[in-house]
């Protein structure tokens, strides 16, 4: 069977349906049974012309970010495609429109720039949408048509896609499909000269195609969730949209509120009922939650919290990804306030961690945090999640009915430090929940020792969520035993982690890479395990300060290299993999 | 005639009959002797009681401040949360379970500073929940200090030049914003505390309660049990509950602080909009299910 592995960039205005045709090629193209990893860039505006790059890794085999160099570039707008001609690797193809929509000077057209050995397509685009829809909205349509030609793929999953997508806009459906065969058929006719081919799918991958803020739904309501709240903020938002919409359908609630102050309040006063509640929010929600969040830990509330980080501290570049909320996600607010911290490194960690979080909140009676950031939350991968719901309905500590009256201690001290807690509504279990430091009846109290065993207690309990049942806290991918370089590396950017370390072991350097899905608490013993057997270890990561070196480093005692970059965009696996090699080739020098 | 005389024995066996002591915690409140939030610890049991609410469906929920000690000393469930986010986590407690009665208690600078962004959203939606808030124009926990709704001129340890910034109406606010029943009490009128508390807990919707209190060792000038006593006068008579209009104009009268029922009406509460929310979304699922 030939491997495919395939990108395709797609490069165009906001408003000309880039990011539409790069969803219709990905989606017709995961229902053919590729493998998909798929991440777009636009821009904070929605219309304004600003740049948006739609890209596709179509794949047979399992990959985990997308790749340096793409296969086939379109560019729907002369201005954005040139920049991006460098991209697009030797004997790979470059599809432009042949007939720019406004005269164009010399050298401002796609063609003009155009590398020795990339191979071009001028395609009348513009001519084609016209003459077949009388418009030329269907531009997109019109390209991702041409591709699907030039490449020989079945018309049909296009079709499928197509009438799905446009099922309730009368015509368009039509319409669209007029232009994709306009398209194909011009695609189909043109003689091939690029090396550029797609294997057949091979066995069919039974997938669902999801991005990360979608498998977080879909996690949420296999967990059952009762309750959710919510404020828009990019990138979290599509969680609040799709819940909006899902939840009802079970008979469940969900309310936007008024600010993220309101969203994480009612996520602890309903998860105080014993309702399965959360929010999400971005970095901006978090530091207003900051303070409530400190509720929930002194009066023992189980609350899950989203987070999709985003670019830089105040506004920052809201549509951007990064990695620099970790600090305030581990230690945000007042206090000794410790919380649950984990972190999906894929799309299907995004499902997992999501029902997961529901189960630890209530297990172990606290916020839980669950950190994305925009790359994971906007990629689209195939994944196979399972048929039936993994998560326990309930996970609350059982309460004995002999623990019920007039002493009932709702934060009495117990082996496991998680006090069993009474619901309102049920008899003989009234007391009062409050921020402020209290003994084991929930009465305000102030002495010295009932501080430090409630603030034992509030830590030593979170100490089991290491060992939480059929959680993945940390793994371990690459060679076994001693390894010249080791790469540490936690949520989205693991995937070009573990793309770099494949690299690095086919380049002859013995390498391993562990991702770290749980960040409070720490799992300090594996970790520093792993180090201890790496020559040296490097912690690439998407902000400046280095934040989890910086919590690896304090954890274990021990030196790691940094690698840290904060453009807005993925971190490259040739950039993760030349800091391999510079310390692979520092060791070999040393011990030479 | 001679006013009958109390005897301290058949009082006590009269309240502790009454079945209002359930209600009461162990707890002895922490106010200052003669501060006016006494009133709400006699005044919340007797309307609960009165209404047959028992204390294991009632939640009470608050600030922080002097007034939100108040959970302490009920024997109910009880939510002491943040300053001024109150109202917010009393709206989650609603959402998730609809059986419950919900009432938040707090003071001006609770709910009209620090937490003045979620008022108005409590009351719009509509949610079933009472709100009693306790106004003495002043931070009593933090040892007196101006409040929004401290008045013109008034002197405290932050306003040594004394306070020139207007004061919010808060009767008013809750009018515009959207609250299905509206009422006043004070602090020095007891009995009549306890009848507007029950008839607020008793209304189906976001129901609000301002209350009018003395803070007896801050205030020594402006709020005091004699001024207040003074100021406060009956409802206008014939005034029309049902008359938004009439309702304004009688808050803005703030000379002249009337006592009772401003304003009350019938509006789909939040959970009724919940519902119709899950009525839509099953027929939207079965029509999407008819035609594909």
């Amino acid at each position: 069977m030939n491997k495919t592995d395939i990108q395709i960039a797609i490069c165009g205005s906001a408003g000309e349906g880039t990011i539409a045709a790069g969803d219709i090629l990905r989606s017709a193209l995961a229902g053919a049974g590729y493998r998909i990893i798929a991440f777009d860039a636009y821009p904070a505006e929605i219309r304004g012309f600003g740049k948006c790059v739609a890209r596709l890794r179509v794949t047979t085999e399992q990959a985990y970010s997308l790749k340096e160099k793409s296969d086939v570039l379109v560019c729907l707008n002369d201005d954005h495609g040139i920049p991006h001609i460098g991209e697009v690797r030797d004997y790979g193809a470059v599809i432009y429109e042949e007939k720019s929509i406004v005269p164009l000077a010399e050298g401002a057209h796609v063609s003009a720039h155009i590398l020795p050995g990339q191979v071009p397509y001028p395609v009348p685009i513009r001519e084609l949408s016209e003459r077949t829809t009388g418009a030329v909205r269907s531009r997109n349509m019109v390209v991702v048509g041409y591709i699907a030609g030039l490449f020989g793929l079945s018309r049909e999953p296009f079709y499928k896609i197509v009438d799905a997508k446009f099922k309730n806009k009368g015509s368009v459906a039509v319409q669209n499909r007029k232009a994709f065969d306009a398209g194909y058929d011009l695609g189909a006719a043109t003689f091939k000269l690029d090396d550029v081919q797609f294997g057949a799918p091979g066995e069919m991958f039974h997938a669902t195609m999801l991005n990360g803020n979608a498998a977080v739904a879909r996690g949420c309501l296999d967990a059952g969730i009762d309750t959710f709240f919510g404020y828009p903020i990019t990138p979290a938002t599509t969680i609040m949209e799709k819940l909006a919409s899902e939840m009802p359908k079970r008979g469940k609630r969900l309310l936007q509120t008024e600010d993220e102050i309101a969203a994480i309040a009612t996520t602890i006063g309903a998860g105080y009922t014993g309702a399965r509640a959360a929010t999400a929010t971005s970095g901006p929600g978090l530091a207003l939650m900051s303070e409530m969040l400190g509720l929930g830990v002194m009066a023992e509330v189980p609350s899950v919290v989203f987070v999709s980080q985003r670019g830089g501290p105040a506004t920052g570049i809201p549509t951007k990804t990064e990695q620099a909320d970790l600090n305030i996600a581990l230690h945000g607010g007042h206090g000794d306030a410790p919380r649950i911290v984990i972190a999906p490194t894929n799309v299907d960690g995004c499902y997992r961690c999501a029902g997961k979080a529901f189960e630890m909140a209530e297990r172990y009676q606290t916020p839980v945090i669950v950190l994305l950031d925009l790359y994971l939350s906007n990629r689209y991968e195939t994944v196979a999640l399972p048929a039936k719901s993994p998560f326990e309905a309930d996970s609350d500590k059982p309460l004995a009915k002999q623990d019920l009256g007039a002493g009932y201690k709702r934060f009495a001290y117990t082996d496991d430090h998680v006090s069993p807690r009474a619901l309102p509504g049920m008899a003989g279990g009234m007391h009062v929940v409050t921020g402020l430091e209290h003994n084991e009846l929930g009465r305000v109290n102030e002495q010295p020792d009932v501080h430090e065993a409630m603030s034992r207690k509030r830590h030593e309990k979170l100490k089991a969520a290491l060992s939480h049942p059929d959680f993945t806290v940390y793994k371990r991918f690459g060679d076994e035993g001693q390894v010249d370089v080791g790469i540490l590396g936690w949520g989205s950017s693991f995937g070009e982690c573990l793309e770099a370390m494949f690299l690095a072991r086919r380049e002859g350097i013995r390498c391993a890479a562990l991702k770290v899905v749980m960040l409070s608490p720490f799992p300090v013993d594996a970790v520093t395990a792993f180090l201890d057997d790496c020559g040296a270890v490097l912690v690439p990561e998407l902000n400046y300060q280095g934040q989890f070196a910086q919590l690896v480093q304090a954890e274990t005692c021990r030196p790691v290299h940094r690698y840290n970059r904060v453009t807005g965009t993925p971190l490259r696996v040739e950039d993760i993999y030349a800091e391999v090699r510079r310390l692979a080739l520092a060791a070999t020098r040393k011990a030479a | 005639m001679a006013p009958q005389p109390i005897y301290l024995e058949e009082k006590l066996k009269e309240i502790q009959e009454s079945g209002r002591l359930v209600y009461r915690s162990k707890a002895m409140p922490t106010w200052c002797p003669g501060c006016g939030y006494f009133s709400m610890v006699d005044g919340l049991p007797g309307a609960l009681n009165d209404l047959g609410i028992a204390p294991k469906d009632t939640v009470v929920v608050s600030g922080i401040g002097c007034s939100s000690r108040f959970p302490f000393f009920v024997n109910t469930y009880g939510f002491h949360s943040l300053h001024g986010r109150a109202l917010p986590v009393a709206t989650g407690i609603k959402t998730a379970n609809d059986a419950l009665t919900v009432i938040v208690v707090g003071g001006d600078g609770d709910g009209f500073a620090i937490g003045g962004g979620h008022v108005p959203h409590a009351a719009r939606r509509n949610i079933d929940i009472t709100y009693l808030l306790f106004d003495n124009g002043i931070y009593g926990l933090t040892k007196g200090q101006t409040s929004p709704t401290s008045a013109i001129n008034f002197h405290t340890t932050t306003s040594p030049y004394d306070n020139l910034d207007q004061p919010l109406n808060p009767l008013l606010m809750l009018l515009t914003y959207g609250a299905t029943w509206v009422g006043q009490a004070y602090a020095g009128q007891p009995q009549q505390l306890e009848e507007l508390m029950k008839e607020a807990i008793a209304h189906r919707g976001f129901s609000y309660l301002h209350i009018l209190s003395p803070c007896v060792t801050f205030d020594k000038t402006d709020r005091t049990y004699v001024n207040l006593g003074e100021l406060v006068c009956d409802m206008p008579p014939g005034h029309d509950t049902s008359n938004l209009s009439a309702a304004m104009a009688l808050a803005m009268d703030t000379a002249h602080p009337a006592l009772g029922v401003y304003y009350k009406t019938e509006r789909a509460t939040l959970a009724d909009n919940f519902e119709e929310i899950v009525r839509r979304a099953a027929g939207d699922a079965a029509a999407k299910r008819a035609t594909g």
